[in-house]
């Protein structure tokens, strides 16, 4: 270790100053430098004598030295300028990664959007044609239901079918009855029977004992309607009464007739 | 002599203008120090340039705290000359090394050995000691040799070379006062 007055004698302080000294001599001077002003004083001292020596066995040099100093920190610090060129460039690479991903983006936004509308129109057409289906699947439903009820009553053993064929009024017509007595039930088919001007319409009537009971009106539009089942009947009757029906059957127009 | 710190400030934050001023200040000292040690103009005048070259790439490194920024420009230009002499083909590339070795042998156009100021009124063997180490980049262990003096002489030429120095400028100093107290 080494203390103020060593360093003064030694004239280490000296080989300090003219750089002589080793990395780690050097470390402990300005160590001891930093704590001791009285030696910072006398390292001062020193340093200005050295300084005096200099200056008065100073040469000047010749004069070109200068500018090649200044030319060369100048082109020294044109190329520091040019280093933060290959940043702008690097900013406007990063900038075209940028703006290239946000084409992408834009592009695969766009087409998954044009995805997105397509599927929705076809799940609309998917739905609306769910909901034709079910509808169709309701109305063969009810055919079915209405056909199966048919069948049923036709294909009972109690059920009588019974042909009325037209007379001389109306030759070309046929209907066909079907008579359940002991369900009571009378089914008519009427396709058979000529067709009525609009002010005009069929009506059915049931014999008993010699007087005739409204057993309704005939639709036009209908393949097969249930009819009122009149106890006692001795016969059906077709007749062509004013549209809306009679309370009285008109017998001059009786155009069919068939015996129980 | 006080440094300007104001100057050395604007070196560091790289002001070439503050280069120029510090250039214009220290130039003729340093290039006094580079061609004792060299002994030979164009590699002076090449090792004067790099000094100041390095002097601006590195004055971040400088605290004033450590010393003077004469002491630390000193330390860079002698290192400089010191590192060219140990490795002479670095330096001058663009002369011929056969010149540039007749060049040592032949004597400056400027008389470099002959020193000035202060230094010629101390006493002959203290101004050798100033010279070997200061002016001729010898380390202490070196010039000891060279003057044929055991090293702790050496060291206290050096001590005393210094002393007598200051006593000369006070001297001058005080001439200088007087001188100015009776010119007002």
């Amino acid at each position: 270790m080494m203390d103020r007055n060593t360093i003064k004698d030694t004239g280490i302080l000296e080989q300090y100053l003219l750089g002589e000294l080793s990395e780690d001599q050097r470390t402990q001077v300005e160590d001891l430098l930093r704590e001791d002003a009285d030696l910072r004083d006398y390292l001062g001292k020193i340093e200005d004598d050295f300084e005096k020596i200099a200056f008065e066995n100073a040469i000047t040099p010749p004069a070109h030295i200068k500018s090649n100093v200044l030319n060369h920190i100048t082109d020294t610090d044109e190329e520091v300028i040019i280093i933060p060129r290959p940043q702008k460039n690097q900013l406007v690479t990063y900038l075209a990664i940028a703006a290239g991903l946000a084409m992408v983006f834009m592009v695969s936004g766009l087409w998954l959007y044009t995805q997105w509308q397509d599927a929705k129109e076809t799940l609309e057409v998917v739905q609306n044609q769910t909901n034709d289906l079910r509808d169709r699947i309701v109305s063969l439903e009810n055919n079915l239901n209405e056909t199966s009820k048919w069948y049923t009553a036709i294909n009972n053993p109690n059920t009588v079918k019974l042909i009325l064929k037209g007379n001389q009024i109306s030759p070309t017509s046929s209907a066909i009855t079907y008579v359940n007595h002991s369900e009571k039930t009378v089914i008519l088919n009427p396709q058979g029977l000529t067709k009525l001007t609009d002010a005009e319409t069929y009506q059915m009537w049931a014999d008993v004992d010699g007087e005739m009971i409204d057993m309704g009106v005939i639709p036009s539009d209908q393949n097969m309607i249930v009819m009122k089942y009149i106890d006692n009947a001795e016969s059906i009757n077709i007749t062509i009464e004013p549209k809306g029906g009679n309370d009285h059957p008109t017998v001059e127009r009786l155009i069919s007739n068939v015996l129980l | 002599m006080q440094d300007n710190l104001e100057l050395i400030q604007r070196l560091q934050q790289k002001d070439s203008k503050a280069l120029s001023e510090i250039y214009d200040h220290y130039s003729g000292a340093l290039y006094g120090v580079i061609l004792r040690i060299c002994k030979n103009e164009a590699m002076a005048q090449d090792l004067l340039q790099e000094t100041f070259v390095k002097i601006w790439e590195k004055s971040n490194q400088y605290d004033p705290k450590k010393g003077k920024f004469f002491t630390w420009s000193y330390r860079i230009a002698k290192n400089q000359t010191l590192n060219s002499l140990r490795n002479p083909n670095k330096l001058i590339q663009n002369e011929d090394l056969s010149v540039y070795i007749n060049k040592t042998d032949e004597e400056p156009k400027i008389d470099i050995q002959e020193l000035d100021g202060s230094l010629k009124q101390l006493e002959p063997h203290h101004q050798k000691a100033l010279e070997l180490v200061y002016f001729n980049g010898l380390t202490h262990r070196e010039a000891h040799e060279e003057m044929n003096v055991p090293l702790g002489t050496f060291k206290s030429y050096v001590k005393q070379a210094l002393k007598k120095l200051r006593e000369v400028y006070q001297k001058e100093l005080l001439i200088l006062w007087v001188l100015t107290e009776m010119v007002i």
